[in-house]
């Protein structure tokens, strides 16, 4: 899932410091999976506003609201009907939604809640850590399903480089060098062979190094 | 001083009276189980002219519903983290494990924790409209 991390408050309070009445606007998707931008944490946005906007002695009316998602037009539709009632929105989804709601409201004066982060897999409660990167080309069928791209920090696709030093990595010994358990885990499996091919430079065009990504599957588009 | 208290139901049934030496405005707020005291619920406590916010839940291995009080406890965490961010002192608001039903053990927390607030706290509502 897409990860997300709320925005510092003082950010968001200076984003809005102009208006008096905003929207706080959840998503159902990633963001409410990984505890940022879903029911609870539009309610607790919305009264710590409320109550840094009363010590400022400058009160703030705030609507709050979770859609299904904000990655699909359909479920903007909703806007419609808020947006006449507030000034500004404050977003809680990611980027993804801020930009669909900017690409079809020009005239909504939409702010991001939340710093979007990585895609990155829930591996215990209050903890998330990046899986992947979202570069297009996956490598992983060579790689025992672990991929070098999101989880070295050097990117490398022939590891391990040099700083690689008891199964933990160089840039930070609080990681595992992803390379490490790759070899182990190929050992373990006999196909330690695998890694005999040399993986050529990698082509960022599909990680977006080529502009705006956009796919389209002729057999759903009109 | 006007304080707030958050208390799961089964922890302690004492009222108002028995805190009669310390506060003059008290709000008691009880919950089926610490578990369900949010981070909304201390946010808005402070929102609506508390000026502290005691949450007192059952001691550990003692919730009904397991772990009900230590999620309580990571909520009291939540809502200093945001307190801070907002430039209020998160010391406002004070969490505590206590022995079920144990009136004494309760009061003598709240006693303490209002004596350290009171001592050093300005009302913050105050210090917001000065600005």
């Amino acid at each position: 899932m897409i990860i997300a991390e709320r925005r510092p408050i003082p950010e968001i309070l200076e984003n809005i410091a102009g208006y008096d009445k905003v929207l706080i606007l959840g998503c159902r998707g990633c963001v409410a999976i990984c505890s940022a931008g879903g029911d609870r944490e539009v309610a607790i946005l919305a009264e710590a506003i409320r109550l840094a906007r009363e010590k400022q002695g400058r009160p703030i009316e705030v609507l709050e609201e979770t859609l299904i998602r904000q990655c699909d037009p359909e479920y903007l539709e909703p806007l419609k009907e808020l947006l006449p009632k507030v000034q500004a929105i404050v977003s809680l989804a990611c980027g993804v939604g801020v930009n669909l709601i900017a690409d079809l409201y020009p005239s909504a004066r939409v702010y991001p809640g939340v710093d979007t982060s990585f895609y990155g897999a829930n591996v215990e409660l209050g903890k998330w850590v990046e899986k992947c990167r979202g570069c297009g080309d996956c490598i992983i069928d060579k790689t025992a399903g672990l991929c070098p791209i999101a989880r070295c920090a050097k990117n490398l696709l022939n590891g391990p480089c040099g700083g690689s030093q008891g199964g933990r990595c160089e840039v930070r010994k609080d990681m595992p060098c992803v390379w490490h358990m790759i070899i182990e885990r190929l050992k373990e499996r006999g196909e330690l062979e695998k890694l005999l091919e040399i993986v050529p430079p990698k082509d960022w065009r599909p990680a977006g190094g080529d502009g705006l990504r956009v796919r389209v599957r002729p057999d759903l588009a009109y | 001083m006007k304080l707030a208290i958050l208390c799961c139901n089964y922890t302690n049934l004492s009222e108002r009276e028995d805190l009669y030496e310390i506060a003059e405005d008290l709000i008691f707020k009880r919950f089926p189980c610490g578990g369900h005291i949010e981070i909304t619920d201390i946010l808005r406590s402070l929102r609506e002219g508390a000026e502290s916010v005691c949450v007192c839940v059952c001691e550990k291995g003692t919730c009904h519903n397991e772990k009900g009080n230590e999620r309580a406890e990571k909520k009291v965490l939540g809502a200093k983290m945001i307190l801070q961010e907002i430039g209020i002192d998160p010391e406002r608001v004070g969490f505590f494990y206590v022995p079920r039903l144990d009136a004494e053990a309760f009061v003598e927390d709240i006693k303490a924790f209002y004596q350290k607030l009171s001592s050093g706290v300005a009302d913050f509502t105050k210090e917001g409209k000065n600005k």
